[in-house]
């Protein structure tokens, strides 16, 4: 069972050790129907930044951008720029619409699309759009391979990525109950993966630990873990993670990208698979950058904490990240009415060096504790 | 009277209606600089632009100590100086430019950029009332996809139709739209003819004339006293040319502006830049509202295809040919790239951007980093040294 984990930690530490055996596409992390491109027999890979040091970037963009964002064009322009036969980048801000004009110029020998994504959610308009751009996307795809996607196919990625979806809800529900079987660290680890590796060989080690998890859990118990909800965009670095579990803080829900905002992205298997991956679109949780009711971003956030049993919210925010440097102040004050207790944690991509939040990730654990 | 009086007078009788709108049956809509304003002014909604007032209380250096009352609520100062103005003036509530009223909606488009979406986020949860956001995917040289994004766009301003029918109970009017695009229309195109007029040599104006004039194109485009300003304007700025008059005498530089201005810096980089001969014609953020409407066309559709399509929304190749189009047409032979802090959207490629122009020119750039309305972000030494040896070597080069 823990080699089987250790296969995730480790793809996660350095995915591109691995030797695909298909062509590789790289995705920025939202939204993006990977479905299509496994479908169209390629991997879909999500660029996730890079903690080795920044050279390239610092003489394209400005350092007050989001660090996300300098972080992955870094990685694809200076360390991994062989692994990748394409991109397809989603523009949901500033900073991604204006990178991905950057990206674009230096990767003229490769495949690269734009996914223009809605970024209003309320209105019939949006639909329509996201519909566009699904189209738009696979005739790209169909014109890189030379292959068309027929519809079967996209079934059988969707079962597929379903299914995986599925099994990590299954594991988010072991580690729920059983935080010493799962620790957070090593669950959002098996997140991580499958958004880097061959979906079905993760699927394959997913299931195996699974199986064992599941015939090993009544022996522990839930003992003095306190219940928290982790929000945000990501958890970078995963040390994070390290310290939650330290200090024994249960991550019970959470509306993260790599986490449950992706987990819970199950496609109704209905009779089109187009229509499926646009009503799973617009049922996924709020993103900060993309526009839904204004209040959705406090409302996720409380809802989230009431019905996971929590006793705090850890909100994660990137450094420079605009979007969220707007929602956060009233969020705060917002949770503060309610009394629901909230740490917020500022992380940068560039490091790997958690220990000052030590001090803070302890302080918060005691007040919950006394709560 | 000539163009200033005009837009005092102008200026006064549009604040006035918009603090008087619910005594005379009107909403007030907060919208962005760059919006489908000509919807809302045709369903008798008075636009407002919170940018505009910002800018008005940037101008008296009012950024830091406002931006320093929200920075206490948790705001950072890493964000845009137009919204940290208007949420501080906010809970101030004393501005020199006598504050703007509340709103009944709100209007964003992020053609301009997405700091617009989230600052009226903010809003739309104070004041409890609508947000519409108008959303514009960039406009990139695809033709297949362009015909689909004005599709959406379109199918927008419908929507956007129908929230404001809801709002007022009345039925919207598409003969007063058709009405309200000719007056815009006739009044960017009066506008650009303004803006062009800095292509004569010697320019009777600098940018910062343009700067000064282009808000009455921002906050009263469509209606009939925009067209008589810019009809006084131009013909004013004609007599200049007439008389051979130049913005700046002995100009010897005549260069590219590259975002938006350092607003509280205007008045000193005119004289500095003055002082050698230079002088700042022109920037695709002043040419942002120099729109071309097509009046006879379905009024959606035209209304899209402007909103769609302003430079920070297209390519960076796209907007490296705008600012091209300009060097050519305006007979540029330097340029200044400013890398704006509060405004990522325009800021982010211009590095890149300069390389471009560079690279097709030949013409060397000053690259510098500040903000357009924080002084905490502002190196006067360094910003000015740094302006002074740029000119020094365009002196080498153009001789």
């Amino acid at each position: 069972m823990e080699g089987a984990f250790k296969t995730f930690k480790e793809i996660c530490e350095d995915p591109y050790r691995l030797v695909p055996s298909k062509k590789v596409i790289g995705l920025t992390p939202t939204d993006i129907p990977e479905e299509l491109i496994h479908a169209s027999g390629l991997l879909p890979f999500w660029i996730m930044g890079t903690t080795a040091p920044i050279k390239r970037v610092t003489a394209l963009i400005p350092d007050n951008a989001c660090s996300f964002a300098r972080s992955s064009l870094e990685l694809v322009l200076e360390y991994q720029r062989d692994f990748f036969a394409g991109f397809v980048i989603s523009q949901v801000d500033d900073t991604t619409q204006h990178m991905s004009d950057l990206w674009e110029r230096r990767f003229r020998d490769r495949f690269f699309h734009k996914f223009l994504a809605p970024r209003q959610l309320s209105r019939p308009s949006a639909r329509f759009w996201f519909e566009k751009e699904l189209y738009f996307l696979k005739k790209a795809l169909e014109g890189f391979t030379g292959k068309t996607i027929k519809e079967n196919e996209l079934w059988e990625s969707i079962k597929l990525f379903n299914e995986d979806k599925k099994w990590l809800l299954r594991l988010y529900d072991i580690k729920r109950r059983s935080p010493d079987l799962v620790l957070n660290r090593t669950f959002f680890e098996a997140v991580k993966a499958s958004l880097l590796m061959e979906k079905e060989e993760h699927l394959n080690v997913l299931r195996k630990v699974i199986d064992e998890l599941e015939t090993s859990q009544r022996t522990k118990g839930q003992g003095e873990w306190i219940p928290v909800v982790l929000c945000g965009l990501f958890v970078e670095p995963f040390e994070i993670f390290d310290l939650l579990d330290e200090y024994r803080l249960n991550v019970v829900g959470d509306n993260l990208i790599v986490g449950s905002r992706y987990i819970y992205g199950i496609c109704q298997e209905a009779d089109d698979p187009f229509q499926a991956l646009i009503d799973r679109h617009f049922s996924r949780p709020n993103l900060s950058p993309v526009h839904d009711d204004p209040f959705r971003v406090i409302n996720d956030v409380t809802d989230l904490f009431y019905q996971s049993g929590a006793k705090g919210v850890i909100y994660l925010h990137i450094q420079y990240c605009e979007s969220q440097e707007f929602d956060l102040p009233d969020l705060r004050r917002y949770l503060r009415e309610k009394g629901i207790p909230l740490l917020i944690i500022t992380t940068d991509f560039q490091t790997r060096h958690v220990g000052l939040l030590r001090t803070r990730i302890e302080a918060f654990r005691e007040l919950l504790g006394k709560a | 009277m000539n163009a200033r009086e005009l837009a005092k007078v102008f200026t006064e009788e549009y604040l006035e209606e918009a603090r008087n709108a619910h005594q005379v049956g009107k909403f007030v809509a907060y919208t962005t600089a760059v919006s489908p304003v000509e919807i809302l002014r045709a369903h008798d909604f008075i636009p407002i632009y919170p940018e505009n007032h910002s800018v008005s209380l940037i101008t008296r250096r009012l950024c830091q100590s406002l931006s320093e009352v929200i920075e206490k609520q948790g705001y950072t100062s890493h964000l845009c100086a137009y919204a940290r103005c208007d949420l501080g003036w906010r809970d101030v509530r004393e501005s020199p430019a006598g504050g703007i009223p509340d709103p009944d909606f709100l209007l964003s488009c992020n053609a301009q950029c997405f700091t617009l979406v989230k600052w009226f986020e903010i809003l739309s949860r104070r004041y409890k009332v609508p947000l519409f956001v108008f959303d514009t995917p960039q406009w990139i040289r695809d033709g297949e996809r362009r015909k689909e994004i004005l599709n959406y766009c379109v199918m927008q301003l419908k929507e956007l139709i129908s929230t404001l029918e809801e709002i007022t109970g009345r039925k919207f009017d598409y003969d007063r739209l058709r009405e309200v695009v000719r007056l815009s229309d006739k009044a960017c195109r009066l506008y650009r003819k303004f803006l062009d007029m800095a292509a004569y040599k010697p320019s009777p104006i600098t940018i910062f004339d343009a700067l000064i004039h282009m808000a009455i194109i921002v906050y009263l485009r469509g209606t009939p006293q925009a067209v008589t300003y810019y009809e006084v304007l131009v013909q004013e700025i004609e007599e200049k040319v007439k008389r051979k008059e130049a913005a700046v005498p002995g100009e010897r530089f005549r260069l590219y502006w590259e975002n938006l201005p350092v607003w509280f810096k205007f008045r000193d980089h005119f004289n500095l830049l003055a002082s050698y001969g230079a002088a700042i014609l022109t920037s695709l953020y002043v040419h942002d509202w120099a729109h071309e409407f097509e009046p006879d066309k379905d009024p959606l559709l035209t209304l899209a295809e402007n909103y769609v399509s302003g430079f920070s929304n297209v390519t960076l190749e796209e907007r490296a040919d705008m600012a091209l189009e300009l060097f050519e047409r305006y007979n540029l032979n330097g340029m200044i790239m400013f890398i704006n802090r509060s405004c990522k959207a325009v800021s982010f490629a211009v590095h890149e951007l300069k390389e471009l122009l560079t690279e097709k020119t030949g013409i060397p750039a000053l690259v510098f980093e500040a903000d357009m309305g924080d002084p905490r972000f502002y190196s006067e030494v360094q910003v000015r040294s740094r302006i002074e040896a740029y000119l020094e070597t365009l002196s080498e080069l153009v001789g």
